[in-house]
């Protein structure tokens, strides 16, 4: 729902930027700004969600291969692999959100750091999402996809 | 050293089943480990590569895609195209073509082409009994042609990056790209229509008649007109890229919850999500290609090649055949802008010296970099092209000789056959 | 040592590129082979903003920026932006010289960045599809700004409608009439081809805006104090190496854009500078920038 949210603010921003330009010939100058924000965070949202309904894409050959037994163990990795980028992703994250959290954004009044917010929250929920999994296939059920 | 890192990490990543933007990531993190910068620099060239402004089209498209799709929009355009070439063998893959290849006039970028295109058509294919491999390689490559046209960013792009090496003027290229694309198109439909014919698709019914056309056309025409919308915005300078394509956002909710009437509150919000979702898994790959390309910036990989390859030939033909496949195999791994900005002050020179214009280096160069877009392990095209359609890549390569056919074949008309190229703008002079 | 630096220009003979691989060589020179510096221009290492935070988290040695994208970093940046603050090149380049650029410079130190030299940009001016003799001229037109508030604040102040867009779009955007004109010195005019699109460049030189050589106080912190005093006087030669590649730069571009069919249209510069006092009041907030202004009005 936030994500939408965003996704519907994003476009207001533009359209208001264009009306902006034509209706009262001053380009309101924060509307690009708060789109490339808003941008990440429904970013950030989305490829959170791709990891919880498995939207990624990758090369499957290789697990269709195997047996079943050694197919489980990938899979395991794989999820593995993805919450170890998930964590370095938050990490980062909070590293850069931090350094830039005292400079301000040209052109809107926050904080440039919420540039690298998005990594945080992306970061967070894709370890998450990714434990979901682990969880799931250990107990041999099946994450029921959100978005579909 | 770091580049063996990158290159086995990456590779056995892959192998092993990682979705591919989570390769690039965890093989760039070990990269920059073994080179000892701060893992940092990963996730700022992330941020970086998402947060450009023309990218801000993307989700736009993909949502006005989405809701051409659930509001009826799709379906509308679909009958119409039928009614005209649905006859045809394959008539739904070769009115793709034809539609990809107005919306790349449109939106100038092939990434926005397939993404908008696609979500329409991808899976009204797949609904008509089309694989979906096919619907997927017809979409991409037809949404290549997108990079020639007029609005092409990346044409700008090339005459930047010529800067202090020759003098290329803008409007020329915007010239030289019009016969290399209908050219494109044209090779893209043949090679449509001869999948079809092999695997035999349907043809739906007979020709209708001319009454039936017109009437398919005026019940599309509002849905046709997001794409009069963003032709005449963008041309006319009412709208940048972006702009338009918030507009189209806007005109197709518009259509469908007033015109149409056939999008309801669940099928708006399942839109919705779908978009955020796709957005995410594309603008996910686009940053962290970004810091590949970092990589490959970092330890001068293309200019070593372009060193190496002086010492091998002197034939003219042999060169520019060399110079075709090393761009190809950067290409593969780059990002579009940063091939061009990275390869053009390398290769142009070496290919100046025997006798290419630089005007045809360009368009050359821009279809190299198309091919690369629909070429694992780094194609963001046919990354889009395989999430809209729900296969694996290593699907949709089994079946795409047909459709690299057409692309190498217009590529060496174009290297070869200068008049292709120069014809056009040489008539303006 | 090899450092590396980056820069965001395509050529490698851009008069900034060409400086730092000659301060390079003045380097080597001095150490006996010790340091070098390796000039990763084209952007490859990342944009300008992205370049500065690596250069203040350690991660990059150096990186030649131009001073806006510092000005929300440490506030004395602003000072040599602000708009016919020099009365002319020679002006310029004497007060940035002088002890105000040295403080402005020093300024950045406690953010994370040691300031080695002001790199000149020469003068910006409007170019459009109609001369701007008065700013009376400039009233309504859609100019476009780099993405900061300084900027647009003072493009606002002529009566014009400021426009921030990225660079690469500009051209487009000039073509279709998207803007009416955009602001910037005439090796940019020539370079991104925008004479192409719009042929009449009056100049207004409204700022003088110098490009700045910054290096990581992570990484200086760690070299003996003679060889940070190398590295200081390699920077300093380079200025003067510089300056005259630009100056042979600005004529070669000028040489090109009269051909491609520019108008280089004189103005009244006294009418736009009676404008720019809201600027001045916006910016120059406190004592210490007003000072900083004064000495350079004052520099003789
Ligand atoms: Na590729
Ligand atoms: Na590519």
């Amino acid at each position: 729902m936030l994500a939408i949210a965003g996704l519907l603010a994003l476009i207001l921003c533009v359209q208001y930027q264009v009306i902006g330009r034509y209706l009262f010939n001053d380009t309101p100058t924060w509307a690009e700004a708060l789109a490339l924000l808003l941008v990440s965070y429904v970013t950030a949202l989305g490829v959170a969600v791709g990891v919880r309904d498995a939207g990624h894409i990758g090369l499957e050959s290789v697990i269709g291969l195997l047996p079943e037994a050694w197919r489980l163990k990938l899979e395991l990795l794989i999820h593995a692999l993805v919450a170890l980028f998930g964590a370095l992703m938050l990490h980062s994250g909070w590293m850069w959100t931090t350094l830039k959290w005292s400079e301000r954004k040209p052109m809107l009044p926050v904080p440039a750091g919420l540039d690298y917010l998005p990594l945080v929250i992306a970061g967070a929920l894709i370890v998450l999402f990714s434990i979901e999994h682990i969880v799931a296939l250990l107990r041999g059920t099946i994450v029921e996809p959100a978005w579909n | 050293m770091e580049l063996t890192v990158l290159g086995a990490s990456f590779t056995l990543l892959l192998l092993l089943g990682v979705p591919v933007a989570f390769s690039i990531g965890l093989a760039s993190v070990a990269t920059i480990v073994a080179a000892g910068l701060p893992v940092a620099i990963v996730f700022q060239k992330m941020v970086g590569g998402m947060q450009v402004f023309s990218f801000l089209a993307i989700p736009f498209f993909v949502f006005a895609g989405e809701l051409m799709l659930y509001g009826g929009i799709a379906e509308r355009i679909v009958r119409f195209a039928n009614s005209l070439v649905g006859h045809v063998r394959g008539g739904l893959g070769m009115s793709n073509v034809v539609g990809c290849t107005l919306f790349g006039g449109v939106a100038g970028s092939p990434l926005a082409d397939v993404s908008a295109m696609g979500s329409v058509m991808i899976p009204l294919m797949k609904k008509e009994g089309y694989h979906a491999d096919y619907a997927v390689n017809v979409t991409t490559h037809a949404a290549l042609v997108g990079a020639l046209m007029p609005t092409s960013h990346n044409l700008i792009i090339f005459a930047l990056a010529t800067t202090g090496i020759a003098s290329v003027s803008v409007f020329n290229l915007i010239l030289a790209g019009v016969i290399p694309a209908m050219l494109l198109t044209v090779a893209n439909l043949v090679a449509a229509y001869w999948v079809a014919v092999k695997r035999g698709y349907p043809t739906h019914g007979a020709f209708p008649g001319w009454g039936a056309v017109l009437l398919a056309f005026i019940a599309a025409l509002p849905g046709l007109m997001v794409v009069v919308i963003i032709l005449a915005g963008i041309l006319s300078g009412v709208f940048t890229a972006t702009e338009s394509a918030a507009t189209a956002v806007f005109w197709a909710l518009l259509i469908t919850v007033f015109v149409y009437r056939t999008l309801s509150w669940q099928n708006f919000l399942k839109a919705c999500a779908k978009a955020c979702k796709t957005t995410g898994v594309v603008l996910l790959l686009i940053g962290i290609s970004a810091a590949f390309g970092y990589f490959m910036a970092l330890y001068e990989v293309p200019q070593q090649t372009g060193e190496l390859m002086k010492q091998v030939t002197e034939q003219p033909w042999l060169i520019f055949l060399m110079v075709n496949v090393l761009l190809f195999v950067l290409g593969t791994f780059l990002d579009m802008a940063a091939t061009i900005l990275i390869c053009t002050p390398i290769f142009l020179p070496i290919c100046q010296q025997y006798g290419m214009d630089p005007t045809q280096f360009g368009i050359m160069l821009l279809i190299n970099c198309a091919l690369g877009l629909n070429t694992p392990p780094v194609g963001t095209t046919q990354f889009v092209g395989c999430a809209i359609g729900g296969i694996s890549v290593g699907e949709v390569m089994r079946s795409i000789a047909p459709f690299y056919g057409a692309l190498i074949a217009t590529m060496m008309l174009v290297t070869y056959v200068p008049a292709f190229s120069l014809w056009l703008p040489g008539l303006m002079k | 040592v090899e450092f590396r630096s980056s820069d965001v220009h395509n050529s490698d003979d851009y008069p900034t590129v060409a400086a730092v691989r000659h301060m390079s060589e003045l380097l080597a020179k001095a150490s006996s082979g010790k340091h070098k510096i390796k000039v990763f221009n084209k952007g490859a290492l990342g944009s300008e903003k992205e370049t500065i935070d690596q250069v203040k988290i350690g991660a990059l040695d150096l990186t030649r920026v131009n001073i806006s994208p510092m000005n929300s970093i440490c506030a004395k940046t602003q000072v040599p932006t602000m708009p016919f603050l020099f009365r002319s090149v020679e002006h310029m380049r004497k007060a940035l010289d002088g002890p105000a650029g040295e403080e402005i410079l020093k300024s950045c130190e406690d953010q994370g960045f040691i300031g080695l030299a002001f790199y000149d940009s020469g003068a910006r001016s409007i170019y459009g599809n109609k001369p701007v003799k008065t700013v009376a001229d400039a009233k309504g037109m859609k100019i476009r700004v780099q993405q900061s508030d300084l900027w647009v604040a003072l493009v606002s102040a002529m009566g014009a409608n400021a426009t921030p867009m990225p660079i690469g779009e500009v051209y487009t955007g000039l073509k279709t009439k998207l803007i009416d004109a955009a602001e910037n010195n005439i090796p940019s005019y020539d370079g991104f081809k925008h004479f192409e699109a719009v042929k009449y460049y009056s100049r207004t030189e409204h700022s003088m805006a110098p490009e700045m050589l910054l290096m990581s106080k992570t990484v200086w912190d760690k070299l003996p104090k003679a060889e940070q005093d190398m590295i200081r006087a390699a920077a300093k030669e380079s200025v003067a190496f510089q300056r005259r590649k630009w100056d042979e730069q600005e004529a070669k571009s000028l040489a090109i854009v009269k051909a491609g069919g520019a108008e280089i249209v004189e103005v009244d510069k006294a009418s736009f500078q009676g404008v720019m006092s809201p600027v001045y009041s916006k910016f120059m907030t406190t004592d210490d920038l007003k000072r900083l202004v004064k000495t350079i009005q004052d520099t003789k």
